[in-house]
Parts: C-alpha cells; sequence; structure tokens
C-alpha cells in the first residue's frame, strides 16, 4: 500500500478548526467540536487528588508530542490489496463483515449483503455521518458527554472517525462483525465507536486497536443496546507498549436485553479505561468482562461502574489480571444501586495473579445501595502462583515453565469461556501463552 | 530390568525441624510394599521428600533409582526416570482441564517434548505449534481405554483438573494418572482414605492392576482396611521419622491386633535389631 506523505498537524483549536472544515462537517458538529475543545481547554489535567487518578499517574505525558494524522489513505478493493499482516488478521475470525481504519480513514469495508439487504448498516462514522446523518445525531455522545472527563473532551473536540453500527429491529446477525483500528507511529487516535442494537435484534462486534508506537490513543465507546436486544462488544487493545491509552466506555442496556462486553488489555505504556454499564430499564442484564496482562514497566488502569438504575436487573462483572516484570494494575470498581432499583443481583469480582516479586496489582472494589431489596456481592483477590500447584504438576513431569503457563492459563479460562466467538477465543490464548512464554 | 529404589539412612528437615530421622527402606518393580504408621510420623514427607518436593531439605542420606542418586533432580526430571507420587490431597487447579493437563504430562515423560526440542536444534527450524506433545487422536483413544479399564466416568476428561472433585474422585483421577503415565515406581500416599467401599474398591482395583503390569508400590496407609484389597509383599512399620520394622503381611495383621502402641512400647528392643531390608 502506498501512504501519501502527511502533513502533521499539531493538537489546537485551529487543528479542530481544519479537521471540520477539511470534511466539510455540517454547522452542528463543528460547533460540538469547538465547544468540547472548551470544555477540554477548561478542565484542569488529572492529579492523585481525584480518586480515578490516584494511583495512576500521568507523568511525562505530553500531549505537544502527538500530531494528528493530516491526509486519509485511500480505500482498498478487495482483502487481497490489504498488507499481508492485515489479511492474517482478518483471517482469524469469520466474520460478516469488516471495517479497518487506518489513522482515521477507512481504508477497506466488507459487509454481507443480504445484512446491508435487511438494513443493516456497519460503515465508518463517516459514512453513516454523510448517509445517515440522522442516526448519528441521535446517539453520537448521547451516553458519553465531553465534560465526562479531559479526554472526552478532547476526543470529542478531535475525532477523526469510528465504527459505526445501526442493527434494525428483529434481525439477527450471527457471526462477528470486525473493526480493525490501525494507528500510526507518533500520532493523536481518536477513535468513536458508536454501536446501536435496535429491539430484539443481535450483533457480535470484535474490535482490535493496533500499532500507535511512540503515540496515544483517545477512544469514546457508545453502545446502546434497546429492549431485548442482545449485543456483544469485545475490545482488544493490543496497542504498542510505548502508547499512552485513553478510553472512556458507556453502554445503556434496555428491557429484559442482554449486553456483554469484553475489554482485552494487552499493550500500552499506560492505559486508563473508564467502562460504565447503565441498567436504564428493567429487566436487563449486563456482564462486563475484564483480562489484562501487563509486563515490563506497563501500567494497566480500569475503573468500572455498574449503574442500577431500575428495578430486577442483573449485572455480573469479572476481570482477571496477572502481572509480570515490574508492571503495575488498578482496578477500581463500583456497583451503585439507585434507589428504586429493586431486585437487582449484581456480582462484582477483580482476581489477579502476581507472577514477579515486583509487580503490583491494586483493586478497589465498592458497593453504594440506595434500594433495600438487592443483592450485591463483590471481591477482589491478589495472589502468586501456589508453589503447591507447580509442585503437583511437576510431579507428574510438566516442567516448571509449562506448569506457570498451564496454571496462567487455566486462571484466564473463566473469563475466556465467556467469550462467545472462538476466533476470539484462540487470539486471547494465544497472547496468554506467549506472555508466560513456551519454551 | 527391574528397577528399584533405594531409600538410604535419608534425613530430612522442614523449617530446621527433623522430620526423616534415618529412612531405610527399598521398593522393587512388580512389588507392592506397605508403610504403615501412626498419623504424624513423617509418612507423607518421605513420599514429598522422594518426588521432590522443594520445601523439605534432605540432611543426609541418599535416594537412589536404579543404583543413582536422584536427589539433584527437579520433581519433572523424576517423574520422567518412572516416578509417581499419588498425592493424598491432590490440588484443585482450575481452569486447566483433565485432558490438556494429561496430555502434557504423557508427552513430556514419553519424551515428546525432548524429541521436539532435539529435531527444532537438530534442523534449526521452528517447530510447530503441538509437535511437543503426543497426537491427540492417539491420546484420546488411550485415554478413553484407560478410563474404561480403571472405571474412571469418560466426562472427567473435560472436567478442571480435581477442581470440586468428591475425595473419591480425586483418588482415581490419580489412579487414571498413574496408569496414563505408567511409572516403574509409585508411592500412594494415604490412596484409601476418605473413601466409601465402593471407591477403595475401584482405586484398589486400579493399584492391582497396574502392579499386575509391572509396576512398584509403595502403599503408605495408616489402616489395615485397604491391605485386605491389595496383598503387600512387603510390610515395613513406621515410627518417628524412621523405618522401625520390616517384615512380610504378617506385620500389617499383628499391627492391626496390637496396634500403635505395641510398638511404641517396643520400640527399645526394635532399635536393637535393626529393621531387616
Amino acid at each position: 500500500m502506498t501512504t501519501k506523505t502527511m502533513t502533521k498537524d499539531k493538537i489546537s483549536v485551529a487543528a479542530v478548526r481544519r479537521l471540520s472544515k477539511r470534511y466539510n462537517e455540517p454547522e452542528w458538529l463543528r460547533f460540538a467540536r469547538l465547544m468540547a475543545w472548551e470544555t477540554f481547554e477548561s478542565l484542569p489535567w488529572p492529579t492523585y487528588k481525584e480518586e480515578t487518578w490516584r494511583r495512576t499517574r500521568l507523568t511525562g505525558f505530553k500531549l505537544e508530542d502527538y500530531r494528528l494524522p493530516a491526509v486519509d489513505a485511500a480505500l482498498l478493493p478487495s482483502r487481497g490489496a490489504l498488507p499481508e499482516h492485515l489479511q492474517q488478521e482478518l483471517a482469524q475470525i469469520d466474520s460478516a463483515g469488516v471495517l479497518i481504519l487506518q489513522d482515521g480513514a477507512l481504508i477497506y469495508r466488507e459487509l454481507d449483503a443480504a445484512l446491508a439487504q435487511k438494513g443493516v448498516i456497519f460503515t465508518d462514522l463517516r459514512g453513516a455521518l454523510a448517509e445517515n446523518v440522522e442516526l448519528v445525531q441521535v446517539h453520537l455522545s448521547a451516553l458519553v458527554r465531553a465534560r465526562e472527563n479531559k479526554f472526552a473532551a478532547l476526543h470529542y473536540a478531535l475525532w477523526q472517525n469510528g465504527a459505526f453500527l445501526y442493527v434494525p429491529r428483529n434481525v439477527a446477525i450471527e457471526k462477528p462483525l470486525q473493526v480493525l483500528i490501525v494507528q500510526g507511529e507518533g500520532l493523536a487516535g481518536f477513535h468513536h465507536s458508536l454501536l446501536v442494537g435496535e429491539e430484539n435484534s443481535e450483533a457480535v462486534v470484535v474490535e482490535d486497536f493496533v500499532g500507535s508506537r511512540q503515540g496515544m490513543s483517545d477512544s469514546v465507546a457508545e453502545v446502546f443496546v434497546h429492549q431485548s436486544a442482545r449485543m456483544h462488544y469485545l475490545r482488544l487493545q493490543n496497542l504498542d507498549k510505548t502508547a499512552w491509552n485513553f478510553a472512556t466506555q458507556r453502554a445503556s442496556v434496555g428491557r429484559n436485553a442482554l449486553y456483554r462486553q469484553l475489554q482485552a488489555s494487552w499493550g500500552g505504556k499506560l492505559s486508563k479505561v473508564w467502562i460504565d454499564l447503565e441498567m436504564d430499564e428493567p429487566g436487563g442484564h449486563g456482564e462486563l468482562l475484564g483480562l489484562y496482562f501487563p509486563r515490563d514497566r506497563q501500567h494497566l488502569d480500569h475503573h468500572t461502574n455498574q449503574n442500577h438504575k431500575e428495578p430486577r436487573c442483573t449485572s455480573d462483572l469479572l476481570f482477571k489480571g496477572a502481572l509480570e516484570d515490574h508492571a503495575r494494575s488498578v482496578y477500581q470498581g463500583m456497583i451503585h444501586v439507585m434507589h428504586g432499583a429493586q431486585r437487582t443481583d449484581a456480582y462484582q469480582k477483580n482476581d489477579n495473579l502476581i507472577l514477579s516479586d515486583h509487580a503490583r496489582a491494586d483493586s478497589i472494589p465498592g458497593l453504594e445501595i440506595e434500594a433495600d431489596d438487592v443483592r450485591c456481592t463483590h471481591g477482589a483477590t491478589s495472589a502468586k502462583v501456589p508453589e503447591e500447584y507447580i509442585f503437583y504438576l511437576m510431579a507428574r513431569g510438566l516442567s516448571r515453565q509449562t506448569a506457570k503457563r498451564m496454571i496462567v492459563q487455566g486462571f484466564f479460562e473463566e473469563v475466556i469461556n465467556r467469550v462467545p466467538v472462538p476466533g476470539v477465543r484462540a487470539k486471547l490464548e494465544t497472547e496468554i501463552a506467549h506472555r508466560v512464554g513456551i519454551e | 530390568m527391574t528397577a528399584t529404589l533405594e531409600v538410604k539412612d535419608l534425613h530430612a528437615s522442614v523449617e530446621g525441624k527433623e522430620i526423616l530421622k534415618g529412612v531405610n527402606l527399598t521398593i522393587r518393580q512388580g512389588e507392592v510394599h506397605a508403610l504403615m504408621g501412626p498419623n504424624g510420623s513423617g509418612k507423607s514427607t518421605l513420599g514429598y521428600v522422594i518426588a521432590g518436593h522443594p520445601h523439605y531439605e534432605v540432611t543426609g542420606g541418599d535416594i537412589l533409582f536404579n543404583g543413582e542418586s536422584i536427589l539433584d533432580l527437579a520433581p519433572d526430571e523424576r517423574a520422567k526416570l518412572g516416578i509417581f507420587l499419588a498425592f493424598q490431597y491432590p490440588v484443585a487447579i482450575p481452569g486447566v482441564s483433565f485432558a490438556n493437563f494429561l496430555r502434557a504430562a504423557v508427552s513430556s515423560v514419553r519424551g515428546y517434548k525432548d524429541r521436539a526440542k532435539e529435531e527444532m536444534a537438530r534442523t534449526g527450524q521452528l517447530r510447530e505449534v503441538g509437535s511437543e506433545l503426543m497426537p491427540m487422536r492417539e491420546f484420546r483413544q488411550e485415554l478413553f481405554e484407560k478410563m474404561d479399564r480403571y472405571n474412571v466416568d469418560r466426562a472427567f476428561a473435560r472436567r478442571y483438573l480435581n477442581d470440586g472433585f468428591s475425595g473419591g474422585e480425586k483418588k482415581r483421577g490419580e489412579v487414571l494418572q498413574m496408569a496414563m503415565l505408567e511409572p516403574k515406581i509409585a508411592i500412594l500416599d494415604e490412596s484409601d482414605s476418605g473413601l466409601d467401599i465402593d471407591a477403595l474398591r475401584v482405586v484398589s482395583d486400579g493399584i492391582n492392576k497396574l502392579v499386575a503390569g509391572g509396576m512398584g508400590a509403595l502403599l503408605i496407609t495408616h489402616y489395615q482396611r485397604i491391605l485386605d484389597y491389595v496383598k503387600p509383599e512387603k510390610v515395613s512399620v513406621f515410627y518417628d521419622g524412621r523405618v522401625v520394622l520390616t517384615g512380610g503381611p504378617e506385620v500389617a495383621e499383628m499391627l492391626e491386633e496390637k496396634g500403635y502402641g505395641w510398638i511404641e512400647n517396643h520400640l527399645a528392643e526394635l532399635a536393637a535389631s535393626p529393621a531387616q531390608q
């Protein structure tokens, strides 16, 4: 693939204006961007005095180190035109549709024709803006607001593109939809995921973030799961280990709907991810699964909220992490059961497996309950690999290394088991095996 | 050649406390040797030390397998020689399926892994994923055959290793592992404890089949009960960190009749006439 030379752009209000002008955006959007920029400027940089930033410092992060991509790469006509490694990446999952975004430009798209016929829209956010502006306007920034945090504000000022999915009423997409986000060296990426499942629809979305060497990623995801819909959203953060990663994600779960999200965090020098589950209507079920395995000096921080506003909802959270070398992880979670959310059943668990004397996992689970007829359970564990496990396996002829690998893989199995896409399970298992080390 | 495991004047301690105080014992392939003794006498420690548990420090004596010391070998290397320890309390390892674990273990013990490594070193080529493992089809066939032969439910294969297993299921699982790994010498640590009569029959039957196939067994037990099902050629009495008496099956009968108290009262005499090997 030939990439045109890019005139790179500094992050500033002028860049916001140029971006909006370049894409000939409607007035409301240009205005929203400028408002977001103002919000960004008005919010202070986070300090440890804020609870969510107490254990994660931005030391060394300088926004001026990153540039915006200036020229869009071209759309490619077929899989065969893609670079080899992207073709391989796509081949791992048997999907009904594909989007590949490179530095904000849509470079490849596929969608099963039968689904398009049924009214499924699966395209980049810019494409959706051109063809289905009302749908975008209704949903964009309806769940995650610019003022939410400094990084969300920056995102709304500068988002370049994203993934847009709209599944009409009663349409079930059986195979997963795949989104690949490729970010270039030294660049700032602002990917926006907007997923809408209408009543009684069904979809599985797999989103994979790669690249961003010496770069930064500041993404937002908004997921709407309407009444009786079933949505699975699997996010694989596979960025370079030199990247800074910030992500704000929120899903709204409708009446009797089912939502399941996986966050797998592999990459990033530092990663701060907020994941909120909004149980907005009665009878919904939400699951948040998390998996992280930092090594070297990686610092991975996940902050979750399970917000129960209406009665008879269930939510279930399981985050598991293993840590090598000098790595650090922070898990902070809260179950809020609001007044009136009777018969809520909420669960939250974070387990950590410490593989090195220098690694550290902080875990801060929490509950806030304002209703009286609820069942809420939470817990956190942090442990080293028990020597008794190692001895038992070695006594059966396994080497120490194989024994350790099996135990770590077994530790993550509880999460991987619940991932509905075989290709994703295989990718997760391979990544874990590589991290523990194959002899 | 008949494999022999010899324990010679073995001393071992944990956290500075001596548990084994000069153990002498010989176990031969094809033979059942019962080791009986009261709780807390150090019987289980002997099993752990033979298997190479890192928690115990050997402070004197030796353990020889076919005349060669195994003290410097890691537990997996001892397993590859053909030494097996059936645990009194097998640990549960969540997320690791019985079949996956056992395939890795069998592949290691039967040399698939070493051969794959040698091949890689010889050709300089990266080996294929899974080449270090026994072929799946062969493994499954053998596993199912042995599950049937040793009365283990086939559903075990998919379950997580000992996770949520009842006491009896754990012991059956240990017998199945032993049947798959085909050790020359097995140390069975209280394989009868916590079993109801049916489970005891199944476990004993498994041990008998393996012994008939040439395995040597050191049967560590507190009770006479299992000896009604597994007939030992030799019986040793273990007391306070050493073997104080070795004889034939009559020793077990005498213990059954007189109890461990008799041993305690006759320690001085037994010490004067060292245990016969």
